[in-house]
C-alpha cells in the first residue's frame, strides 16, 4: 500500500482572505475576516445571509468566474514553482480540477427566458460549455497531459490533488496543476438556504452556538511534480503529498455518517501511504464548516483518532467554498507546515460540551513534519490529504 | 502500464436493458429513435431523441425506495446492478470496490427542476430537494446508499472526454491497489433542457437518422442511458476483454498515433465539425466502425463504445457498422483489437485500446 511522496514545488489561491498566498496567509495570521451579505448578486431573501466573496476579480466574459479563478490561482501556482510557459511546453503537464458548479448547465437568466416563453441567446450555455474548469487551465497554459474535472461535491478539490498525485506516480504526466474552484452565485445560495444550514451571522465552525456555514468562493491551486523534472530543474520542494484517502459513507445525500465511517476509513488510508502513526501529524485543517451535523461528526473522529493533535478550520476566512475548499485548504495546510505556524479558528469562541474537542483559538507554533487536510461532502464523500514538509528554504 | 479487463457490463438505452438487448441491437444495426416535446418561443416541437427506460431497476430495488429517486441517478443504479450482476458480484463482498462515474452534463433535468422552483416559488422557495438531487455526485451517492459501496466514489465531469478521463483515474487506482475492482460508468440523460438546447443549434429540421460520416449533414441525435463495466486488475480469469492502454491529450502537444492493426471505433455522432475531424484523423481506407447511432449522441456514449467494444472482443467479431457510408474499409471477419477514439473540441482526443484476451 506504500506510496511514494509527490512534490508540490507551487501554490496559488484566491478568495476572500486574499488574491495571493501571501495575502491569505496575512489574513489567516491577523485572524481578519469580512463576512457581508452579497454584493455580487441580489436576492429577495428576507434574511442577508453573509458570504464571503472575492470583491475585486473580474472574470472575463467569456469565461465562467469558475474557471477564471481557477486560472488566476494556477498562474500563481505556476510562477510560484518557477515555470515559465516554454518549460511547460516541454512537458506533459496534467490538470486535475474539482469543483461543485463549474459544469453544471445552470444559467438561471437562460432558463427565466426560456420558461417565459422566449428564445433566449444561447451564449450563456455555449460559455458553460466553453468553460470546463480543468479544460480552461489547460488551454491557458497549453497543458497536454490528462484533464479532469471533478465534480465530488465538496470534496472535490481534495481528491483533485490526491488523484493528481496519483497521475505523477503513475508516470501518466511529469507536472500536474490540481485544486479546485468554485464562485457563487444565486443559485448556490439559495439551494443552501433553502437546505437550512447557513447562518445568518458570521459562521463559527466548532463553536457552541454554531447555526451553519457562510459560503464563499475562490480557487486554490497547487503544482505537483515528478523527481525526474524537479531534480533537472533544481526546483525546491515546498511539500509533499505523503498520503491520500477516500471512502464513501453510503449513508445519506446530505448528512453525513453520525459515527464518521468514511472519514475514519478515508484518514486509515491516508495514513497507510506512508505508515504513519496518527502522533506524527502536528495539525489537521478540519473541514470544519459550522454546520451541527458536520462539526460534530468530524471533532468526534478527530478526538478518537487523532487525541491531543491540534486542529482549526479556515473556514471563518473564506466561507465554505464547495469544490475550492479541499484546493484552497491543502494550500493554506502546506503554506502553514512550511512556515510552522498555524492560524486559529476565527468565529471559534465558546466551547461545546456536547463536542470531544476544541479548535485552535490562536495561532500556534507546531515543529512537526506531517498535517492532515480533510474534506466531507454531499453524497457521504470524504476525502484526506496527508502532507510532508518540503526541503529547506 | 498495469493491464485491466472486463468483467461486466450493464447497459441501458433506447435498445432496451442488458447486454443481450445491447447485443441484439447491434448484430442488427438497430436504432430506436423516440422523441421529446420542448415549449420553445414558437410553441411546443417534437426532437427526436433516444429515449431509455428504467423500469427493469424494480427488479434489484423495491419501487419505493425509488420514489426520491430522480431519473439520472435511476440510470445510474440500473447500468450498476447489471454490471455487478453480469459480473456476478451482485451480493458478493463490495469491500475493495471502487465507484467511477463519468457524466458530460449530469442531472440536468433535476438541476432545471431546481431552477424552476427558484424561478416560480421566488428566492424562498426554492426546492431543497431538487438542490441536494442536482449535485453531479448524486447519481454515486445513490448507487453507493443502495449497494453499499463504501470504497472510494469519483465522479467526473469533462463533458465529451468525461468518459476516457475518469478511465484514467480509475486505472490508477487498480494499479495502486486502492481497490481490486472498480464499478465504472458512464450516464446522461435527455431532459427538456438537452432536447432544447439540441433544437435551438440544430433545429427545426431535424433527421430521421444519424449519419455520422455524411460531412454535409448536422445528424446528431441526442441519447440517453448508462454505460457501466466492472473492471479489474488482469488475474488470468474469464472477462470479456483486456484494456490496454487509456490516453488522453490534444493535439497541439502532438503525439496522437494511432495503431494500424486495430480496428477503429470511432465516437463521430452526428455533429458536422466534428464528423470533419474524425475523417481527418483516422485514414481513408482504414478498418473502422462507429456504432453511435445505436444509442445517440451524447457525452456517455463513450462508454457503450467500451461495451460495444468489449462484447466485440468477446465473440472475436465486429459488429457492421450502422454508421451509413464513410470512406472505411468494411469491418474485417474477426477482430483481436480496438481502439475507440473519442475526439472533442478543436483538439482534444482520447484513446482505449482493447484486446482480446
Amino acid at each position: 500500500m506504500t506510496r511514494w511522496p509527490v512534490a508540490i514545488t507551487g501554490l496559488g489561491c484566491i478568495c476572500a482572505a486574499g488574491g495571493t498566498v501571501p495575502e491569505c496567509l496575512d489574513s489567516l495570521y491577523a485572524g481578519r475576516r469580512a463576512p457581508a451579505p452579497p454584493e455580487r448578486f441580489v436576492s429577495s431573501h428576507p434574511t442577508p445571509f453573509p458570504v464571503f466573496e472575492v470583491r475585486d476579480f473580474r472574470e472575463p466574459p467569456e469565461l465562467l468566474r469558475t474557471s477564471a479563478l481557477a486560472v488566476q490561482a494556477a498562474r500563481e501556482a505556476l510562477a510560484d514553482a518557477g515555470f515559465s510557459a516554454a518549460e511547460l511546453r516541454g512537458l506533459r503537464v496534467g490538470v486535475c480540477v474539482g469543483t461543485t458548479v463549474g459544469s453544471a448547465l445552470n444559467d438561471e437568466g437562460f432558463c427565466r427566458a426560456h420558461r417565459a416563453g422566449e428564445e433566449p441567446n444561447l451564449f450563456p450555455m455555449e460559455r458553460i460549455l466553453n468553460s470546463n474548469p480543468a479544460a480552461v487551465i489547460a488551454r491557458a497554459f497549453d497543458c497536454t497531459g490528462p484533464c479532469q474535472t471533478v465534480v465530488n461535491a465538496c470534496a472535490s478539490g481534495t481528491d483533485a490533488v490526491g488523484l493528481a498525485a496519483s497521475w505523477i506516480r503513475g508516470g501518466i504526466c511529469d507536472v500536474a496543476i490540481a485544486g479546485g474552484a468554485d464562485e457563487l452565485g444565486r443559485i448556490t445560495y439559495h439551494g443552501f438556504i433553502s437546505l437550512m444550514i447557513t447562518d445568518d451571522s458570521p459562521c463559527k465552525p466548532f463553536d457552541r452556538d454554531r447555526k451553519g456555514l457562510n459560503l464563499g468562493e475562490g480557487a486554490g491551486m497547487l503544482v505537483l511534480e515528478s523527481e525526474q523534472v524537479r531534480a533537472r530543474r533544481g526546483a525546491r520542494a515546498r511539500s509533499f503529498v505523503m498520503g491520500y484517502g477516500s471512502a464513501c459513507d453510503a449513508y445519506h445525500l446530505t448528512a453525513p455518517h453520525p459515527e464518521g465511517a468514511g472519514l475514519r476509513q478515508a484518514v486509515a488510508e491516508a495514513l497507510a501511504c506512508c505508515a504513519v502513526a496518527p502522533d506524527q501529524v502536528c495539525f489537521v485543517n478540519a473541514h470544519g464548516t459550522g454546520t451541527p451535523d458536520n462539526d460534530r461528526v468530524e471533532s468526534r473522529v478527530l478526538a478518537e483518532l487523532f487525541p491531543g493533535v491540534p486542529y482549526h478550520s479556515t473556514k471563518g476566512y473564506t466561507g465554505h467554498t464547495l469544490g475550492a475548499a479541499g484546493g484552497i485548504e491543502a494550500v493554506f495546510t502546506v503554506a502553514c507546515l512550511e512556515r510552522g505556524l498555524v492560524p486559529g479558528s476565527a468565529g471559534f469562541a465558546n466551547a461545546d460540551p456536547e463536542l470531544a474537542g476544541e479548535p485552535l483559538r490562536g495561532n500556534l507554533e507546531v515543529t512537526g513534519g506531517l498535517a492532515l487536510s480533510q474534506s466531507l461532502a454531499f453524497g457521504g464523500s470524504n476525502s484526506v490529504l496527508l502532507f510532508g514538509k518540503g526541503d529547506a528554504a | 502500464m498495469t493491464r485491466l479487463v472486463v468483467k461486466g457490463i450493464g447497459v441501458a438505452g433506447a435498445f432496451g436493458t442488458g447486454v443481450e438487448s445491447f447485443q441484439s441491437a447491434l448484430a442488427e444495426g438497430r436504432a430506436t429513435v423516440g422523441s421529446v416535446e420542448v415549449a420553445t418561443g414558437e410553441g411546443v416541437v417534437t426532437v427526436p431523441a433516444y429515449r431509455a427506460d428504467t423500469a427493469a431497476l424494480e427488479e434489484f430495488v423495491p419501487k419505493r425506495a425509488l420514489r426520491r429517486v430522480d431519473n439520472y441517478s435511476k440510470l445510474a443504479l440500473l447500468g450498476s446492478y447489471l454490471a455487478l450482476k453480469d459480473a456476478g458480484m451482485l451480493g458478493a463482498d463490495l469491500g475493495r470496490l471502487g465507484l467511477v462515474i463519468a457524466s458530460g452534463y449530469g442531472a440536468t433535468a433535476t438541476t432545471y427542476a431546481f431552477l424552476d422552483s427558484l424561478i416560480s416559488g421566488g428566492d424562498t422557495c426554492a426546492s431543497p430537494t431538487h438542490f441536494a438531487n442536482s449535485v453531479h455526485n448524486a447519481a454515486a451517492a445513490n448507487v453507493a446508499i443502495t449497494l453499499g459501496i463504501r470504497g472510494p466514489s469519483l465522479t467526473v465531469s469533462q463533458f465529451d472526454m468525461s468518459v476516457p478521463s475518469a478511465l484514467v483515474s480509475a486505472r490508477q487506482w487498480l494499479a495502486e491497489g486502492r481497490v481490486d475492482a472498480v464499478l465504472f460508468g458512464a450516464v446522461d440523460e435527455v431532459s427538456e433542457l438537452v432536447a432544447y438546447l439540441q433544437h435551438r443549434r440544430y433545429g427545426p429540421r431535424h433527421v430521421a437518422a444519424m449519419a455520422p460520416f455524411d460531412a454535409g449533414t448536422e445528424s446528431s441525435i441526442i441519447g440517453e442511458g448508462a454505460a457501466f463495466l466492472v473492471l479489474t486488475r488482469d488475474d488470468g480469469g474469464t472477462a470479456y476483454c483486456g484494456i490496454d492502454s487509456v490516453e488522453t491529450g490534444n493535439v497541439f502537444g502532438g503525439g496522437l498515433s494511432l495503431p494500424d492493426d486495430a480496428l477503429m471505433l470511432l465516437g463521430a455522432d452526428g455533429r458536422k465539425e466534428l464528423g470533419r475531424r474524425y475523417l481527418d484523423t483516422v485514414a481513408a481506407g482504414a478498418t473502422a466502425a462507429c456504432y453511435t447511432p445505436i444509442y445517440g449522441s451524447m457525452p456517455a456514449a463513450a462508454a457503450f463504445d467500451l461495451a460495444a467494444a468489449a462484447l466485440a472482443l468477446k465473440n472475436g467479431q465486429a459488429f457492421a457498422s450502422p454508421a451509413g457510408p464513410g470512406p472505411f474499409a468494411p469491418d474485417s471477419a474477426g477482430v483481436s483489437r480496438i481502439c475507440s477514439l473519442r475526439l472533442a473540441g478543436p483538439s482534444e482526443y482520447a484513446t482505449v485500446l482493447m484486446s482480446k484476451l
